[in-house]
């Protein structure tokens, strides 16, 4: 009885202790930890780890900065994109923490939790922090995510809307690959270019993917990009039948005009709009609120973060959170065997393949004119053939189609095309090596080369190293359809398995054949070498589905029976000896 | 670990080459206004009058007209046309900011005022605002289409917030320093911008379409008289010095060169 007391206390104790804890840490930590006072020691570490990009001054100009984009962050400005503060605040120091320590993904900027220690982190928050004099005293107000919606098809249905209604598509496209119209023409703060992301590359997503950041990205803004606070989308403290109504209002006002009675309507409905607005104006100025002002303002909130919420919901359906796996392994490129006649572009027998393979691309860095910064981060495929042909499907993002232009910086015609790659000779065996990469050596590759300006043509062409691609003399018939939609290209190329020509790539099933790819952005300044590149991929058409099923497994069935009755007939007869 | 690697082999690599980049141009620094350290409004009676004409050195540039990218069924109704330089009357030129440098007290800014920047057809107006710090600004959005308020302060927070059409009207926060004049633009339309000067006292004004200025209920003194104008520079290294008597009247004209970029 004794020891059964002595646990309840010890029960009772621990319990109170993990609230306690649970309360200091949401109270004293609601904003994360604090950065420690700026030290020699964060100095030196920011000017070994972080001055080549940012600069010793904190300018974003060290000596790297110029080709990278996006550029590093210029710290003496105070702008900061990843913030969990709500639009025009600075960051929290724990943003500043979180960003040094995961880095920003699809920049360049690294991940130092597995090379510096917390405590160094955080020295190196202090530093950041001194460039910019408005981080003294500053007590940035936070983004409530207290009111978080869940992920379910409604939400994201209703998400989906505001996405299509409040403007969202004029950056990041109908479909939000990036694609918007508005999205070639877009700059940061500091003049460089500055892209829309491609809502369905998640793992891109500089401040993380989850529906908390994507929220406090819409509702905070990306400062110093072109990304607004949609704070400000909505007709704060209106009901949504008030909203409505306002809105037809403003569409008789551009009309025909209101009568006596509709404006004084529409003015009343102003007025309750402003006098919501200037309590948050309020907020946004510094001035301290009674708590009556604080709860009006917190209701008429609610709803619009309630709709943020089913945006953020949307936009995290649209994609994987990870980066597909490169087609190599268990995910190579098989073309199947298709017995009825190969599809077209449009054909539903695509959708027979169901995982397509992933093939990633980088800039081209190794031979001049270089591309440090490509904005075309993969190519897909799917293939069939059949016993005469080979037909393939390709699929890649570009956020802008550019037909030949001139290029401003470079003076260049520009646009966008694809060219995949085979070797002429495909190597017998593991030691037999490759042509290189970028357009063969001595031993030369083969190329399909297609432009968007011709999108039914695929010329044929061979290299025999960089600046060495020549256009076949002798073209075999290949038939080519390319599209643009949505921020994607698909390109459909069908030619026959085998050629006359000896300087064509010869496709055979069971063999495993080397395909590369490059890929021009015309609107990125891609031209000539300067472009994404991948490497050496394989590829396989898949055997051919034998009719030999047939045959064997009844013979088979036929001897092992056979081999029965023999048996039974031995035993039998020993038997009877 | 390994996409470290690859970051920090990167970088090293683009540290070699830095020598192939191009380097791309951040927007050219914007020279500013000056701002007396501290300001004291009073009553001022009896003030003078500092007017002129702001005129356009040389012949007329060729006026670039712009290129309407999108929304066009809105935007394109009108040709826009590049704001920089505007010329009026006798090359009278629109939008240059005359103001007093270096007064410290004088009349305060009218009561009651409206502080307003529309966007009709994608096109700020005007295309210089001046604001009095402490003044919250409206911005106006009848063109049913999606604007963003993009400001580029400095030494105030930043600000960028989106305008959907169906906000008609939205009033932005008030700014504590003296700062700018700032650039505004509309990031979904690219073409559009605009300034905004943040004055911490009354004496500034902007030339109208003929280049005409005046700065009235100047208390009588000696002050140095800047201007600043977007294509042509300020003259904040050689202001002009003008003393105001008790009801007066003066005159100062400005001849303007556009800058040598």
């Amino acid at each position: 009885m004794e020891k059964q007391s002595y646990k309840n206390t010890l029960l009772i104790v621990i319990g109170n202790l993990i609230l306690l804890l649970a309360v200091f840490s949401i109270t004293a930590f609601a904003q994360g930890k604090t950065a420690p006072a700026a030290s020699e020691e964060g100095k030196a570490l920011y000017d070994d780890k972080c001055a080549h990009c940012h600069g010793i001054e904190g300018a974003g100009d060290g000596s790297a900065a110029e080709n990278l984009l996006p550029r590093p962050r210029d710290f003496t400005r105070g702008l900061y994109k990843i913030r969990s503060t709500e639009s025009g605040q600075l960051p929290t120091d724990q943003d500043l923490f979180d960003i040094i320590s995961n880095g920003m993904p699809g920049s360049s900027m690294p991940a130092w939790s597995e090379i510096l220690s917390e405590g160094e982190q955080w020295q190196l928050v202090a530093h950041i922090k001194a460039f910019y004099d408005g981080f003294e005293g500053a007590s940035p107000r936070l983004i409530d995510v207290s009111g978080k919606v869940p992920y379910s098809e409604e939400s994201i249905a209703q998400g989906k809307e505001f996405y299509t209604n409040l403007g969202c598509v004029d950056c990041h496209g109908v479909i939000g690959r990036g694609d918007g119209t508005s999205a070639p023409d877009l700059a940061d703060e500091w003049g460089f270019r500055s892209w829309p992301a491609n809502l369905w590359e998640q793992w891109n997503y500089r401040g993380g993917s989850t529906t908390e950041d994507i929220f406090k990205r819409f509702i905070g803004g990306i400062a110093g990009s072109p990304m607004p606070s949609f704070i400000s989308s909505f007709r704060l403290g209106l009901t949504d039948e008030e909203s409505a109504r306002m809105n037809d209002l403003e569409l008789k006002m551009d009309g025909d005009g209101l009568s006596d009675t509709e404006e004084e309507e529409y003015a009343a409905l102003e007025e309750k709009l402003f006098m919501f607005e200037d309590i948050m104006l309020n907020v946004e100025e510094g001035v301290e609120l009674t708590p009556e002002e604080q709860t009006k303002l917190d209701t008429a909130l609610e709803p619009i973060l309630e709709k943020s919420w089913h945006l953020a919901n949307y936009v995290k359906s649209l994609g994987p959170e990870e980066r597909p796996p490169a087609a190599v392994g268990d995910k190579v490129l098989r073309s199947q065997y298709r017995a009825e006649g190969l599809p077209g572009m449009n054909d539903e027998a695509w959708n027979e393949i169901q995982e397509v393979s992933y093939f990633p691309l980088v800039g081209q860095i190794v031979i001049d004119p270089r591309q440090f910064n490509p904005s075309i981060d993969s190519v897909t495929a799917k293939s069939f053939y059949n016993d005469n042909e080979i037909v393939f499907l390709f699929t890649w993002d570009d956020r802008t189609k550019t037909l030949p232009q001139t290029d401003d910086e470079t003076g260049e015609t520009v646009e966008d095309a694809l060219a995949i790659q085979f070797p002429v000779k495909i190597s017998e065996g593991p030691t037999d090596p490759k042509p290189y990469f970028i357009y063969g050596d001595s031993r030369p590759v083969y190329l399909w080369s297609w432009k968007v300006a011709e999108p039914s043509t695929v010329i044929e062409m061979n290299a025999k190293g960089i600046g060495t691609a020549t256009v076949q003399a002798d073209q075999a018939p290949i038939q080519a359809e390319g599209v643009y939609k949505d921020g994607q290209y698909q390109l459909w190329i069908k030619r026959s398995l085998t050629t006359e020509d000896r300087n064509d790539v010869q496709f055979a099933p069971g063999v495993f054949i080397p395909i590369a790819f490059s890929a021009w952005d015309g609107s990125n300044g891609d031209v000539k070498t300067k472009r994404a590149i991948s490497t050496w991929y394989t590829f396989v058409l898949d055997p051919v589905p034998s009719n030999k099923r047939f045959v064997y497994p009844p013979l088979v069935a036929l001897i092992s029976v056979g081999l029965l009755f023999g048996l039974r007939s031995s035993v039998r007869r020993r038997q009877n000896t | 670990m390994k996409t470290q690697v690859v970051t920090i082999l990167t970088l090293l690599i683009a540290c070699v080459y830095v020598t192939a980049a191009t380097a791309a141009g951040g927007d050219e620094a914007v020279e500013s206004l000056v701002f007396p350290a501290s300001y004291k409004a009073m009553s001022v009676s009896n003030g003078g009058t500092i007017s002129g004409t702001v005129t356009f050195d040389g012949a007329a540039p060729e006026i670039k007209k712009l290129e309407i990218t999108k929304d066009a069924q809105v935007c394109g109704k009108t040709d826009k046309f590049d704001e920089s330089i505007v010329l009026g009357e006798g090359n009278g030129l629109k939008n240059t900011i005359v103001y007093l440098m270096d007064i410290s007290s004088g009349a305060d800014f009218p009561s009651g005022a409206k502080y307003e920047m529309d966007q009709k057809g994608c096109q700020f107006d005007p295309h210089v605002r001046l604001l009095p710090i402490g003044q919250r600004l409206t911005m106006i959005n009848p063109d049913r289409i999606n604007h963003n308020v993009h400001i580029f302060s400095d030494a105030n927070p930043a600000f960028n917030k989106s305008q959907p059409g169906t906000r008609r009207k939205m009033n932005i926060k008030a700014v504590k320093k003296a700062e700018g004049p700032v650039s505004v633009k509309c990031d979904v339309h690219g073409w559009m911008n605009a300034w905004i000067a943040y004055i911490p006292h009354p004496y500034f004004a902007v030339t109208d379409e003929n280049g005409k200025y005046t700065l009235d209920n100047v208390p009588p003194g000696t002050y140095q008289l800047g201007y600043w104008q977007e294509a042509c520079g300020t003259n904040k290294d050689a202001p002009v010095s003008v003393t105001v008597e008790a009801g007066g009247t003066v005159t100062q004209d400005f001849t303007l060169a556009k800058m040598s970029k």
